[in-house]
C-alpha cells in the first residue's frame, strides 16, 4: 500500500511538473517606454504629494514653487521622451543591445 | 505513515533542487528551450509545497494517532493530550518546527509562483532564490533533522508528552504567526535579490513586494508579541520581556525590517539608499536564520532554547553561504544600484528617515552584541558573562526614546524640503500637550531626580503622547485639505484622506498604537508585589487591593492534577471578584506549571500566582504583583495590526484621475534603469 | 523543604512584604535590597533575576535572597555586595556586564557604534546635498526650457488635487 501511495504522488508530480500542453506566458519585454512610464507615475506621485503638503501648511510659497517647478520638469521631460519613443520606436539595433 | 513522510520528504527536496538548479539554467541561458525548463522549474516549485504539504499532514496524522513508533511523535505528545496540543505537536519541537518552517516557505514560494504573471522574469529569479532556501530546509529535514525517525526498540505505550510551559492557547498561534513573519521576510530577500542579479530597470519590483513586506512585518510583530503576552500568562514571574537570547532573536529582524519598511520608500519615491535597502533587506533575512541558529544550536544558553544538536553547524555554513553568495552579486551589480536624486534639505522626510534607520540599526546591533557578548567575553578573558536586562536597559531604553522623537516628528517633515517655520508652527501643539502629561505625572508624584526609571518614565510618556498629538493633528490637518475641496464634513474628509493614502495614514495609526503600546510599557518601574503563605481566611494587601483566601481545592483530569486558590479580592471594603491561581502536575512530562491568574483593568493589572504548598505547613504560597497600566501595551498592539491591515488596503483612486499610458511597444529594452 | 527552611521562607516573605512598603515610603535598606536583587542572577539555571524567580522548591534562590538582605542589613557597600556574590557564584552572577576591564567594552560600543553611525549619516547627508542633480534616466536630463510646455501643463493638469 505505501510503495504504491509512493508511486502514485511520484507519477503525479512528474506530470504535472514536466507535462506542459499549450503555450507558456512569458510576458512582454519591459521596453523603455514602460520604464519612463513607471518613473512617470512616480514623479506625479510626488508631485501630488507636494501639492498636498504645500496645501497642509508645511511648505512656503519659495520654497513650493522651485521644488514644483523642478518636479514638473522632471515629469515634462519623462512626458516628451515616452511622447517621442511612442511616435518612432527604435530602430532594432537597440534590442541587440540587450 | 512514517515511510510515506519520509518519502514524500525526500521528494520534495528532489523537487526544490530540481526547481533551484534547473530554473537557474534556464534564467542563465534564455534561449527559446530555457522557456520551457524555467516553467518546470516554476511547476517543481509549486510541487515541493504539495509535498511538503503533505509530510506535514503525514506528521499530524500520527500525532492523531498516537503513533509514537515516530520518535517525535513519543517525545512531544501523548495520548490524553488535547486536541488542539496534538496539532501543535508539529511545531512543537526541533523536526517539526523545521518542517513547519519548511512548509511556511513552500506555502510562501506557492502563491509567489502562482501569481507570476505579475512579471515572469523578476518572478523566476525570486522563485530561484526562494528554491534555494527551500533545498537547504529540506536538506535538514531529509539528513539532519528527521521528523519521521523511528522508535528504537520496544513501542512505548504513551508519549513522554507536550512541554507544559506549550500547553496554552496562545502557543497554538504564537508560533505559526513568528514563523509566518521569520519565513516571510525571505520573500522580499528573493526579489530584491532577484531585481540585483537581472538589473531590474526602475523600482518596481519594490511596488510588487510592498504587501509582501507589510505582511510579513505584521506576523512577525503578531508573533512577538503573543510570545510576550504567553510570557505574561504563563511563564509567572510578572513580567512580559526578559532579554533572553530568543526573544532578541526575534526582536532583531523586526528592528531591521522595520527600518526597512520606512527607508524603502525613500527608494520608491525618490530612488535613493538603493545599497542600503539592499543590505537591509539582506539583514532581516538574514538575521531571521541567525535567529533559528541561536535556538537550535545552543552556543548561547537559553531558557527557550530547543536541545543541543548538530544543525547548529548547518545553519551555521548555510549563514556562511548565503552571505557570501550575496555579497558576490552585490559586489558584482552594485552599480546598478546608483542613487538617483540629491537631498534638497535636511529638515526633510528623507533625513529623518535616515536617523530612523541608524537608531533602528544601531538598537539591532546592540541586541546582536549583547546577544553574543558572553560569547565573546569566554574568548577574550576565558569566562563567560550574563549579559541581561540591566544592560539591554539602560543601553535600549534611550535609543527607543530617540526613536519616538522622530516617531513624532517624521509625520510633520515634508519630501524634499520643510520649512522650519512651518515645522515650529505644526509642533508646538502637541508639545504643549506633551508639557502638560509631563507636569501632571510630575504632580501625581512622578520624581524623575529620585530614580533613572522614573526619569525613562516621564520621557516615555511626554513622547507618547506627542507622537499621539502629531498623528492626530496630521489627520485633522489633512482632512481640511480635503474638506476644503470637497465641501465634505472634517470625519468624512478623515475617512476620505485615509482612503486616499492608506500606507501613509495606516503608518499614522501604527505610530499611534506604538505611543499606546509605550504607554503600558512604562507602568513597569511602578511595578510592585507582595507575597505570603496564606491559609484559610489569610490577608495580604498590595496597593488598594485586599486579597483574601476564601479555600484552596484540587482537581484532576487524565492530562494533569491541579491545586487552586479561591482568592477573593477586595478594593476597600467591597469586594470586587473572585481569582483562582493555578499549579498544574502534567502526569506525561512529569512537570509542575504554575497558571497565573490576572484581573487586567485600564489603571493596572492583578497578577496573582499560586506558588505552591509549602510542604510543611501545608498551606499555599501566594505571590502577588500589581502593574500598572499593562492592558495599554495589548491595546496598542491591535491598534499596530489595525494600522497594518489599513496600509494594506489599495489607495482609493485620487480625485484628479490620471489616464492609463497606452502600452505602446517599442521594442527597445529598458537599458535606462540600468 | 526542611523545618527551617520554611520559617527562613516566612521571615523572608514578611520581610519582603516590609521591604514592599518600605519602598513606598522612602529609599533606604529596602530599596537597596531591591535594587541589588534586581543586578543579580539566580544560579540555579533558570536564568532569572534573582528576585523574579518564581519557582518554589529552587535550590539557590532562597539561599541568595538571604545572604543578599544579611549584607545589606550589614551595610555591606552594593561593590562589596557584589564582590562577594562573584566570588561565590562565579561572574555570571551578575546580572550585566561590570564597568571594569574587557566587560568595560560591552557598554562601549553601542555608543561607539552610535557615534560612528552618527557621523556617517551626516557624511552622508552632506555629500548628497553637495552632489549635482542625477540624470532622470540613461541620457535623460530634466529639460527647463520653454519647449517642453504642453508636456508640463500637461503633468500640471494630471497632478492637480
Amino acid at each position: 500500500m505505501t510503495i504504491f501511495i509512493c508511486a502514485v504522488v511520484t507519477l503525479l508530480t512528474l506530470v504535472y511538473v514536466f507535462y506542459l500542453p499549450g503555450e507558456l506566458y512569458l510576458g512582454p519585454e519591459k521596453t523603455r517606454a514602460a520604464y519612463l512610464r513607471e518613473r512617470k507615475d512616480a514623479v506625479y506621485e510626488n508631485l501630488r504629494d507636494l501639492n498636498f503638503e504645500y496645501k497642509a501648511g508645511k511648505l512656503p510659497d519659495a520654497d513650493y514653487q522651485s521644488l514644483k517647478t523642478s518636479l514638473q520638469d522632471e515629469a515634462a521631460t519623462l512626458l516628451a521622451e515616452i511622447a517621442r519613443l511612442e511616435k518612432n520606436p527604435p530602430p532594432a539595433s537597440r534590442r541587440a543591445k540587450a | 505513515m512514517a515511510q510515506i513522510g519520509s518519502y514524500v520528504l525526500l521528494l520534495a527536496l528532489a523537487l526544490s533542487a530540481y526547481s533551484f538548479l534547473a530554473g537557474t539554467v534556464a534564467l542563465v541561458r534564455r534561449d527559446h528551450g530555457s522557456e520551457r525548463m524555467g516553467e518546470t522549474a516554476r511547476r517543481a516549485g509549486i510541487a515541493t509545497f504539495a509535498m511538503v504539504l503533505l509530510a506535514a499532514v503525514v506528521l499530524v496524522i500520527c500525532a492523531f494517532q498516537d503513533n509514537f513508533s515516530i520518535a517525535y511523535i513519543f517525545h512531544h505528545s501523548n495520548r490524553d493530550l488535547p486536541a488542539p496540543y496534538k496539532f501543535a505537536t508539529l511545531w512543537s519541537g526541533q523536526e517539526g518546527s523545521l518542517l513547519f518552517w519548511s512548509l511556511l516557505l513552500a506555502a510562501y514560494g506557492f502563491v509567489l509562483r502562482l501569481r507570476y504573471k505579475t512579471d515572469p522574469r523578476l518572478f523566476a529569479y525570486a522563485s530561484v532564490v526562494i528554491a534555494g532556501v527551500q533545498v537547504f530546509f529540506l536538506l535538514l529535514l531529509n539528513f539532519a533533522a528527521h521528523p519521521f525517525a523511528v522508535m528504537q526498540g520496544s513501542l512505548p505505550s504513551d508519549g513522554a508528552g507536550l512541554n507544559p510551559l506549550l500547553q496554552y492557547p496562545e502557543m497554538v498561534i504564537h508560533p505559526p504567526m513568528l514563523y509566518l513573519g521569520y519565513v516571510g521576510f525571505t520573500v522580499p530577500f528573493a526579489f530584491a535579490l532577484g531585481a540585483l542579479i537581472m538589473k531590474y530597470p526602475g523600482e518596481k519590483w519594490i511596488h510588487v513586494t510592498r504587501r509582501w513586506t507589510m505582511v510579513t512585518w505584521g506576523f512577525l510583530t503578531c508573533g512577538i508579541f503573543l510570545g510576550a503576552h504567553w510570557a505574561y500568562s504563563v511563564l509567572g514571574w510578572g513580567g512580559y520581556w526578559g532579554w533572553d537570547p530568543v526573544e532578541n532573536a526575534s526582536l532583531m529582524p523586526w528592528l531591521t525590517g522595520t527600518a526597512f519598511l520606512h527607508s524603502v520608500m525613500m527608494q520608491e519615491k525618490r530612488g535613493m539608499l538603493k545599497v542600503w535597502n539592499m543590505w537591509l533587506v539582506f539583514a532581516t533575512f538574514w538575521l531571521a536564520i541567525l535567529g533559528t541558529f541561536l535556538t537550535r544550536s545552543g552556543i548561547i544558553s537559553s531558557v527557550h532554547a530547543f536541545a543541543q544538536s548538530s544543525i547548529g553547524e548547518w545553519f551555521g555554513w548555510f549563514l556562511i553561504i548565503t552571505f557570501a553568495a550575496f555579497l558576490y552579486f552585490f559586489l558584482m551589480n552594485k552599480s546598478h544600484l546608483r542613487s538617483e536624486h540629491k537631498l534638497e534639505s535636511l529638515v526633510s522626510r528623507e533625513s529623518s528617515f535616515l536617523f530612523n534607520n541608524l537608531l533602528f540599526v544601531l538598537a539591532c546591533f546592540t541586541i546582536l552584541w549583547g546577544t553574543w557578548f558572553p560569547k565573546i567575553s569566554e574568548l577574550a578573558q576565558g569566562h563567560q558573562v550574563t549579559v541581561g536586562a540591566p544592560f539591554y536597559n539602560s543601553v535600549a531604553i534611550p535609543v527607543a526614546l530617540l526613536l519616538l522623537v522622530l516617531t513624532a516628528l517624521g509625520p510633520l517633515l515634508a519630501w524634499r524640503k520643510t520649512s522650519l517655520e512651518s515645522l515650529k508652527r505644526n509642533f508646538l501643539w502637541p508639545a504643549l500637550g506633551a508639557l502638560a502629561v509631563g507636569l501632571v505625572m510630575m504632580i501625581s508624584g512622578v520624581r524623575p531626580w529620585n530614580d533613572i526609571s522614573y526619569f525613562y518614565a516621564l520621557m516615555a510618556a511626554m513622547l507618547a503622547a506627542l507622537v499621539s498629538l502629531t498623528v492626530i493633528s496630521e489627520f485633522i490637518r489633512g482632512g481640511r485639505v480635503i474638506s476644503g475641496h470637497s465641501g465634505q464634513n472634517l470625519f468624512a474628509s478623515m475617512v476620505h484622506l485615509l482612503h486616499r493614502n492608506t500606507r501613509r495614514y495606516g503608518g499614522y495609526i501604527v505610530h499611534f498604537g506604538v505611543a499606546v503600546l509605550v504607554i503600558g510599557i512604562l507602568g513597569t518601574p511602578f511595578n510592585r508585589e507582595a507575597e505570603k503563605e496564606m491559609g484559610y481566611g489569610d490577608k495580604m494587601s498590595l496597593g488598594p487591593y485586599t486579597l483574601v483566601c476564601q479555600s484552596y481545592t484540587q482537581e484532576y483530569n487524565e492530562n494533569y492534577s491541579s491545586e487552586w486558590a479561591i482568592i477573593n479580592v477586595l478594593k476597600g471594603d467591597k469586594q470586587i471578584g473572585t481569582m483562582y491561581p493555578e499549579r498544574r502536575f502534567y502526569k506525561a512530562s512529569q512537570q509542575a506549571q504554575t497558571i497565573p491568574r490576572i484581573r487586567s483593568t485600564a489603571a493596572e493589572d492583578l497578577y496573582l500566582v499560586y506558588e505552591g504548598l509549602n510542604p510543611d505547613t501545608g498551606r499555599p504560597i501566594i505571590k502577588a504583583h500589581l502593574n500598572p497600566l499593562v492592558m495599554w501595551i495589548w491595546v496598542g498592539v491591535w491598534i499596530v495590526i489595525v494600522g497594518t491591515g489599513v496600509a494594506l488596503i489599495p489607495n482609493a483612486q485620487a480625485v484628479v484621475r490620471v489616464p492609463a499610458p497606452k502600452l505602446v511597444e517599442s521594442h527597445a529594452p529598458a537599458g535606462a534603469g540600468d | 523543604m526542611t523545618k527551617q527552611k520554611a520559617i527562613r521562607r516566612s521571615m523572608q516573605c514578611g520581610f519582603l512584604c516590609l521591604a514592599i512598603l518600605a519602598f513606598v515610603g522612602s529609599g533606604d535598606e529596602a530599596a537597596r535590597f531591591d535594587h541589588l536583587g534586581h543586578q543579580l542572577m539566580c544560579i540555579c539555571g533558570c536564568r532569572q533575576i534573582l528576585l523574579e524567580c518564581n519557582h518554589v522548591g529552587c535550590p539557590d534562590s532562597d539561599g541568595m535572597r538571604n545572604e543578599l538582605m544579611a549584607a545589606v542589613s550589614r551595610g555591606d557597600s552594593d561593590s562589596l555586595v557584589s564582590q562577594a556574590f562573584v566570588q561565590k557564584y562565579g561572574p555570571t552572577v551578575l546580572a550585566a556586564p561590570t564597568n571594569t576591564g574587557f566587560n568595560r567594552t560591552a557598554w562601549i560600543v553601542p555608543f561607539v557604534a552610535l557615534g560612528f553611525g552618527l557621523m556617517t549619516v551626516v557624511f552622508i547627508v552632506r555629500a548628497w546635498r553637495n552632489r549635482p542633480a542625477p540624470a532622470l534616466a540613461e541620457g535623460l536630463c530634466p529639460v527647463r526650457g520653454a519647449d517642453l510646455e504642453p508636456f508640463r501643463a500637461q503633468a500640471r493638469k494630471e497632478t492637480e488635487l
